[in-house]
């Protein structure tokens, strides 16, 4: 039996695309059973996104799946046959969680809400992640990761200094959802293992992203004003940009956050003498003077490689780093040390590189337990061993299409 | 005024130490839903207590908005420790507690007394969480990093804006202190997964997280892309899919998205059937993410006629996912936002009533509550160390 923090807990899980999945990840991780409901019907459009392995697509062989779905299982249900509804229902019965990131009202209307499921398991702990919320004059609005981002205000402070709202690379509102649903449950569950009372949780994707927007927020609030895009300049620490680094679009980011380590890069730089230059010999004065600091430094990094300016740096107790791409993060010595990549064997890809448990725990080691599930493939084991069904039965509510 | 904590959570008792945003953030999100969480400070005070946004743009230490978002709900003290009496006070405090956050970097834990094994082996119950850069093992654990080292490291600024057609510009950190905010968000459902564990087992245990990982766990299907195609995905290039931009409306910005054919098709109804839609360019949603200059430029005179709130509703009414550039102005009068309740108010001494992100997840039964302002800057020493531990008022004074 592992010795895992969630060992014991079940997730009945109807979530699809990333921020549901990525919050059902951390459960898999931290050791729960995580079921997810999938149908052929409605596939999961992680399934048939690229990339895919050796190009040839198909719904086992797509990465954005494999990689958000390790260490899961996953059942074959056709949610519109209420056939199917009634078998979910019984599996609540053996589950501690359900989870979703439908738009709002769709369990309900499925027969999978919340004032049912807690008729059938009182102490039920359920999530729905939507876009918007449960309630409210935009609930049921149609939510995707950058649209929440925008709404957040996140792209309107972000963008280069002087420049229009921008973008910001990832569908980041979408794991970050994932993170503060996987911190709910496990709230949940530790109420529930103290008072034994379950709940439902009603996440919005808008709300948990503006958790993370007090810096602009603060700064209307307190001093009257919008926030001003600035790149990747920080309003109080000066230097801290990506600098041009030799080679085709190489970049190293520099950030000094003390006297001491802004004197240590004039040094490295061969350059004592700037430390005390009037324009630059304080942190304010840096930043008045920070497009002259950024080109006289970017002349110094433009010849040299990313990792040696990192190594003279870093030696010298100044934050430098690359921009790492995917293959510098895939071949990063450092993070092949510390085991982060896994490489498990999937049953039609097989070995396949993937990023792992972002934590370590010394007392209940996480480890990535299983590759990704092939769509449906636990169908059988599970409806068997947590409902008695035979052998029969599943093949004839595949054929009749409720399994599907 | 503070509220007294009826939350079942009250019962778990936190030290905090460490600089700045990540250990902070993560500590008060279980602050939050009721655990005590105690704030050590070095004598200079928090980082954080520099940053601002201040009242006014008025530099004040007890005044600052981010130090006041990270630490309502926590009481301060004040021990340096990297002096033994300091060290000590932390001793008394991790003999109750059942977890320690931190942020100390891992070559500075042995000299603030904060060497995860060492604890762990001390206090068998505690739950000892470290955030850092590079994680504690490793051949750059060592390794000095800031916000922007960590979306660097991590690989999130190579892939941002996204569909730059900018070479010459660099990579681009999203607005905030993200990488921190996930450091601490990761050290918060881990440490209340090992907490629950410990329920069964009485054990504690160390947690060791890397922003660097927790980033490079959240590049989309970028990582995949080099692994499964050995595809490089960058900033730089096009969309795949369209239409999918940000354009200018009569009063600001808009984030137009309908990257499905029904979602396409409704938008070309709300934008009144225009003939050119028909056209082959534009066919499916990958030849419109091809072609994607050419449909912003047909598209921009019909959105720079609306308002962006007024084509936000109409677009959702036809279950076009478009959202606006919200500015924070925007956010503060957000009729959805207002009727969910979702900004907290708090009325923190010296600045009075503001408010700040409430309840990130709504639940049922879990209490999330602000009951306590931010701290002054060791507010609690003499509550904590003296009244409650006990300790002579000289040895407190002398850990500062």
């Amino acid at each position: 039996m592992a010795n895992l923090p969630l060992d014991g807990v079940r997730v009945l899980d109807f979530t699809w695309a990333w921020a549901g999945p990525f919050c059902n990840l951390q459960l898999a991780y931290l050791g729960a059973e995580v079921i997810r409901v999938e149908s052929t019907l409605r596939p999961c459009v992680t399934r048939f996104l690229p990339p895919f392995a050796d190009g040839v697509a198909g719904p086992n062989r797509a990465g954005y799946f494999n990689q958000y779905n390790q260490a899961k299982k996953s059942i074959l249900m056709n949610l519109a046959k209420p056939e199917a509804i009634e078998i979910a229902t019984e599996l609540v019965k053996h589950c501690d969680v359900v989870t979703d990131n439908f738009a709002a009202g769709v369990m309900d209307k499925l027969g999978l809400g919340y004032d049912k499921l807690r008729r059938v398991k009182p102490d039920i702990i359920q999530i729905s992640m939507s876009g918007y919320g449960q309630t409210g004059p935009f609930k049921g609005f149609v939510g995707y990761g950058p649209p929440a981002s925008a709404a957040s205000g996140m792209f309107f402070g972000s963008g280069y200094r002087g420049g229009d709202p921008a973008e910001i690379g990832i569908s980041y509102a979408d794991p970050n959802a994932g993170v503060f649903g996987a911190f709910a449950i496990i709230t949940a569950l530790a109420q529930r293992a103290l008072t034994g009372e379950g709940q439902y949780i009603d996440q919005s994707q808008f709300e948990t992203a503006l958790a993370l927007m007090p810096e602009g927020l603060l700064m209307k609030e307190l001093a009257g004003r919008e926030p001003v895009r600035d790149g990747n300049h920080d309003f109080v620490m000066s230097p801290c940009e990506c600098y041009r680094a030799a080679g085709e679009d190489r970049w190293v980011s520099i950030a000094c956050g003390t006297e001491e380590e802004w004197q240590s890069l004039c040094k490295v730089m061969g350059k004592p003498e700037l430390a005390a230059d009037a324009r630059f010999k304080t942190m304010s004065l840096r930043k008045q003077n920070e497009v002259a600091l950024d080109e006289i430094i970017t002349v110094w990094t433009s010849s040299q490689d990313r990792w040696d300016v990192t190594k003279k740096l870093q030696a010298a107790g100044v934050a430098a780093f690359p921009s790492m791409t995917a293959k510098d993060l895939a071949e990063d010595p450092h993070l092949n040390e510390r085991g982060y990549l896994v490489q498990l064997e999937h049953p039609e890809v097989g070995k396949r590189k993937h990023a792992g448990v972002p934590w370590k725990m010394s007392g209940t080691p996480c480890n990535v337990r299983a590759a990704a599930p092939v769509r449906g493939g636990d169908t059988e084991t599970v409806l068997k061993s947590l409902l008695g069904y035979s052998s029969d039965r599943v093949e004839q509510l595949m054929k009749t299409g409720i399994l599907a | 005024m503070d509220k007294p904590n009826k939350s079942p959570f009250a019962a778990i008792k936190i030290v905090e130490c460490g600089e700045g945003i990540s250990a902070a953030f993560g500590a008060k999100m279980l602050a939050d839903i009721g655990a005590e969480v105690i704030k050590i400070e070095s004598p200079e005070g928090d980082v954080c207590r520099q940053r601002g946004p201040f009242p006014g743009d008025k530099p004040d230490p007890e005044k600052s908005g981010i130090f006041v978002y990270l630490n309502s709900n926590k009481r301060g003290v004040v021990a340096d420790l990297k002096k033994p009496e300091g060290q000590e006070l932390l001793g008394k405090l991790l003999g109750s507690a059942d977890i320690l956050i931190h942020n100390v970097a891992p070559d500075q834990r042995a000299a603030h007394g904060l060497d995860s094994a060492a604890l762990t082996a001390k206090y068998p119950k505690l739950i000892v969480t470290s955030i850092s850069m590079f994680g504690e093992t490793g051949p750059y654990s060592h390794y000095k990093g800031y916000e922007l080292t960590a979306a660097n490291a991590g690989g999130w600024t190579n892939l941002s804006p996204g569909a730059s057609p900018f070479p010459d510009l660099p990579p681009l950190k999203c607005f905030g202190s993200q990488c921190d905010f996930q450091g601490g968000a990761h050290a918060a459902f881990t440490s209340m997964a090992a907490w629950l564990h410990r329920l069964k087992t009485g054990k504690g245990q160390a947690i060791d997280i890397s922003e660097q990982e927790v980033i490079a766990a959240m590049l989309e299907m970028n990582l995949v892309h080099y692994t499964y195609a050995g595809r490089e995905a960058s900033r730089l290039g096009q969309r795949l899919l369209g239409p999918w931009f940000i354009a200018d409306t009569a009063d600001g910005k808009i984030f137009c998205l309908a990257v499905e054919e029904e979602q396409w098709k409704r938008l070309v109804e709300l934008m009144g059937n225009p003939e050119w839609a028909n056209d082959e360019l534009f066919k499916d949603r990958l030849s419109r993410g091809a072609n994607m200059d050419a449909l912003k430029a047909l598209m921009s005179d019909w959105i720079s006629g609306w308002k962006t709130q007024d084509l936000y509703q109409a677009a959702q009414k036809a279950r076009v996912p478009f959202a606006p550039i919200n500015t924070m102005k925007d956010l503060y009068e957000n009729p959805h936002l207002q009727e969910r309740g979702f900004f907290a108010e708090l009325d923190q001494p010296g600045i009075g009533k503001i408010k700040l992100p409430g309840m990130p997840s709504r639940y049922g039964a879990t209490k999330w509550e602000l009951r306590r302002p931010a701290p002054r800057l060791g507010q609690h020493s003499e509550e904590v160390f003296c009244n409650e531990l006990g300790i002579a008022k000289d040895r407190v004074n002398a850990a500062r």
